[in-house]
């Protein structure tokens, strides 16, 4: 117990020196293998580690739905949803921040990465809002918050590797965060709508929207029918969730071509984006999987369920504890390294936990929920500083806004997060309904 | 001395809970606590891996199926994974453990480990959803996911399409109708929850299939325990390890059966399709003892199924 | 999130984002280009394993019986041939938060150590992927339907984590 903890210390250490997290805590998981078990030992576990990750069948959804965002984005089907949500609220106070959330849980439904979320709606969104002299903390706060809906409205890569981790139906995962995922596209609005109310300078009123042209609405309808296409085909039954991820990719192909929307050099950039990006969160995975062995083999899962169990805490505060360390943990771990770590820990806990509610009666249930509140935390960790990745990904795409601009416009989408996070622990139908 | 040992299967499967855990407490027990064994609650690599990791000391004990990896390596294992074997996991390991362990010297092929135990699980039947299979042309075009490539050659032989993926993967795939069938154990139908989707399965006498098990504890590891700790241990392994393993596969076939009723209409495969089945074995069969030099496959074959009583000659 | 990271916002809105912050651009050169082709190729190939096993499956009722394996192989490739091209870019997540603390010089010598760092677990990578493969070949590991041999795999992945090793030792600069 005491071993790992110094581990972890190390391993922040190094995090915060500038280390990528990934060779970080690789380093940190092989020596401290290394120290317990051998060098022989563990050399062998990383190498198969590090060539067992690549193989890994059901990760092909990772460059599959990442490649069908980036397809997408170029095609300038974000712009689009932008015009189009546009419509929707341009004659209110706020009403552009509202379109880019809008937009944003839009394009999440096509796009399995908040990151890639962020990025692409930052381009399209942020040009506007500055030219009608919206505060750039509004603006961007709207942004990160809005994109982390990537990871919570299907498809997402998060939900599969929780998936993965739990071996537990992905389809049904994908399901249980529709409902979360539209209740967070609301508690964005309200909280718009709440700061501009507070503080009517961030948003200047903005005359009447433009028309939509019928690029636009080619586009809105592409994002519609590709959804229907991924989430049809999985309850349809024609392919897995696993196959839906090539099946997307294939279709967003299609759609750029139709439309014409796609330029060579475009479609150059979302080969080699999806490529960077894949190594990227690879190597990320083959990280955690080293620290995680040695995390493992030091004994802190068990010790962890062992000191929960010897506490004698009820269920409810179990699952809030959990959160709580979710949200401490949230704070200054990237996010998949985070559900890489935790979820292997904490998802055996909390499927011998009895809530006494009938809904939870089924280990399937409690699953998918658990899932969608780590989500939820996720989401939350990744606007919370000192480590928020999609405000780190705005500030690298508008390098001239300082990061506690952002970090202060999230506030107030922070705390609609909140919100939603008691909503959804309190009341698991929520989660839950679609899949009864 | 702590022994550490990787698990794979899932914490709450039947074989963990009623074979692995007992063993692990009983180690204690024989020792008087010299010698204590710590299951891991997940596994410190992915299933495939888990030879090589107690051969390299990632971890002192492991288990897993030959068959994962598709290599030179475990050529004469291949014994128990063949047709027409037994219907007793008990019986299954114990020869197994006897022929496999002894006339084969398994010894040999898992170099760098001490064997815990060689086993098998109960037979594996022919599960689909599409028709009741009577004649050998029933077979035809059916795509049925299979195990491994033994299982591959014959249902292929008699015109079925094989299909390979990971076992969790059935489930997704025969919901859909992407396949009609497989080829699995009672057990692993309730496991995977694969009773809604399968209308018919088959068995024949000694089982379509088998799959074989080892269980292995690294070499230095285990020297560095003393003689007599380790005569204890080896006489609660091997072939006790066998009964024991053997019982809970059993066990667990049991439990499945009763839970599937008659939701399934389980059949004896007529003995048309046993014949053309039994072609098939014998061809993939010679196939097999032909490559193995310098041990008899064919007699190592004919003194299993005289020890499980399948074939009486 | 790099500090040493270029001007991103310079990409413009038409194209498509970047996924990963500050990268630098080494489109220039022709080990880089060559891979990025290779991994566009592999990507493109893994819809296609996809699609066909999916449509073969309905259209044609047959179904793609390598499909699964195809699939592990070429993403095993395209996760190996990208990493490179992302250490290039400097695309690895990295957090820079206390560094904008410090002064430069100490920025520098932290960058650097990081970049050595890395350069060992990745040349350690490299090392125990080639043991791999070597035991590998010994052994005659294949896949189990395609019966693909699985050493040349771990030897791609072994020379690329000692390219990636490489240039993180390489002084990282902006262009
Ligand atoms: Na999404
Ligand atoms: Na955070």
């Amino acid at each position: 117990m005491t071993f790992s903890l110094i581990a972890f210390a190390i391993l922040l250490a190094l995090v915060f020196a500038r280390v990528p997290i990934a060779f970080a805590m690789a380093l940190v998981g092989g020596v401290g293998f290394a120290l317990m078990r051998g060098w022989g030992p563990a050399g062998s576990m990383v190498g198969n580690a590090v060539f067992e990750t690549g193989l890994n069948y059901s990760l092909s959804v990772v460059p599959l739905f990442i490649f069908m965002g980036n397809v997408l984005a170029g095609s300038g089907i974000a712009q689009g949803l932008f015009a189009a949500a546009d419509r929707v609220f341009g004659r209110m106070r706020g009403g552009l921040a509202m379109a880019t959330v809008l937009s944003c849980g839009g394009f999440s439904a096509v796009c399995g990465s908040s990151l890639a979320t962020a990025a692409t709606m930052s381009k399209v969104t942020m040009p506007s809002m500055r030219r009608f002299g919206y505060s750039d903390s509004l603006a961007t706060g709207a942004i990160a918050a809005g994109g982390t809906l990537g990871i919570l409205i299907p498809p997402s890569v998060v939900l599969i590797i929780f998936g993965l981790l739990t071996e537990s139906d992905i389809g049904k995962l994908f399901l249980a965060g529709i409902v979360p995922g539209i209740l967070g596209i609301v508690g964005y609005l309200l909280a718009v709508m709440v700061a501009v109310r507070l503080r009517p300078e961030l948003a200047p009123k903005v005359g009447d929207p433009h028309p939509l042209s019928r690029k636009d609405a080619i586009s809105v309808v592409a994002v519609l029918a590709l959804f229907v296409f991924i989430m049809g085909g999985i309850y349809g039954g024609f392919f897995t969730p696993i196959e839906a991820a090539g099946m997307g990719a294939g279709a967003a192909l299609l759609i750029a071509f139709a439309t014409g929307g796609l330029s060579r050099a475009g479609l150059w950039q979302a080969f080699l984006d999806s490529a960077g990006a894949s190594a990227m969160i690879f190597a990320i995975i083959i990280g955690a999987e080293i620290f995680g062995n040695f995390i493992n083999f030091a004994g802190l899962p068990y010790a962890l369920s062992n000191f929960v169990s010897d506490v004698g805490l009820s269920p409810w505060l179990v699952l809030l504890a959990i959160v709580l360390i979710y949200m401490v943990l949230g704070c200054v771990l990237e996010s998949l390294s985070m559900i890489l770590l935790t979820v292997p820990v904490f998802y055996p806990l909390v499927m011998d936990l009895d809530f006494g509610l009938a809904i939870l009666q089924d280990p399937d249930m409690v699953l998918a929920w658990f899932a969608i509140i780590v989500v939820v935390v996720t989401e939350i960790s990744l606007i919370t500083p000192p480590i928020g990745m999609n405000v780190f990904v705005l500030r690298s795409v508008l390098p001239d806004v300082a990061l506690g601009t952002i970090f202060r416009g999230v506030v107030v989408f922070w705390v609609a997060d909140i919100v939603r996070l008691s909503l959804i622990i309190a009341l698991p139908v929520l989660s839950l309904f679609l899949l009864q | 001395q702590d022994l550490v040992m990787s698990s794979w299967l899932p914490p709450k499967h039947p074989i963990v809970v009623n074979a692995f855990e007992p063993w692990a407490e009983d180690v204690e027990k024989v020792t008087d606590g010299r010698v204590t064994v710590r299951i891991m609650g997940k596994p410190l690599g992915s299933p495939p891996a888990h030879f090589d990791m107690a051969r390299d000391g990632v971890a002192d004990i492991t288990y897993g199926l030959h068959s994962f990896t598709e290599d030179d390596r475990f050529t004469r294992a291949k014994l128990g994974q063949f047709s027409f074997l037994g219907d007793d996991a008990v019986e299954n390991s114990k020869a197994y453990w006897a022929i496999y362990g002894g006339d084969l010297d398994a010894a040999k092929e898992h170099e760098g480990t001490h064997l815990l135990g060689l086993f098998m699980h109960g037979p594996g039947l022919l599960h689909n959803n599409v028709r009741k299979i009577e004649k050998p042309e029933d077979m035809q075009g059916l795509k049925i996911r299979v195990p491994g490539g033994y299982v591959a050659d014959l249902v292929s032989a008699l015109g079925a399409a094989p299909l390979f993926m990971s076992s969790p993967e059935v489930y997704e795939k025969l919901s859909r109708g992407v396949i009609d069938g497989v080829a699995f154990t009672y057990e692993a139908m309730t496991a995977f929850n694969l009773t809604d989707y399968i209308k018919y399965s088959m068995s024949v006498p000694g089982g379509i299939y088998n799959t074989t098990w080892f269980f292995v504890i690294n070499e230095d590891k285990w020297n560095e325990i003393s003689e007599e700790d380790r005569a204890a241990i080896d006489a609660i392994s091997g072939e006790a390890f066998a009964e024991r393993v053997g019982k809970a596969w059993n066990d667990a076939d049991d439990k499945a059966k009763e839970e599937i009723g008659d939701k399934v209409d389980f059949y004896e495969a007529s003995p048309e399709v046993v014949a053309a089945l039994t072609k098939a074995a014998d061809r993939l069969e010679a196939a097999w003892a032909d490559q193995l030099s310098g041990y008899d496959g064919a007699a190592a074959l004919a003194k299993f199924r005289k020890m499980t009583g399948v074939r009486g000659e | 999130m790099t500090p040493t990271g270029p001007d991103v916002s310079k990409t413009g809105a038409g194209e498509a984002p970047d996924m990963i912050p500050g990268r630098a651009t080494h489109r220039q050169a022709v080990w880089y280009r060559l891979l990025a082709v290779v991994a566009a190729v592999l990507i493109l190939c893994l819809i296609g394993v996809t699609c066909i096993d999916v449509v073969g499956r309905y259209l044609l009722n047959r179904p793609f019986g390598g499909a699964y394996e195809l699939t592990q192989m070429l993403l095993a490739a395209l996760v190996f041939v990208a990493l490179p091209l992302t250490t290039a870019d400097g695309g690895h997540v990295e957090v820079d938060l206390v560094l904008h603390m410090v002064p430069e010089r100490v920025q520098w010598a932290l960058g650097r150590l990081a970049g050595v760092l890395s350069a060992l677990v990745l040349g350690y990578f490299a090392w125990r992927l080639a043991l791999l493969g070597v035991s590998q070949m010994d052994e005659g590991t294949r896949s189990a339907s395609l019966a693909l041999p699985m050493a040349p795999l771990a030897f791609l992945a072994a020379l690329s984590c000692a390219v990636s090793a490489l240039i993180m030792v390489l002084p990282r600069t902006a262009p």
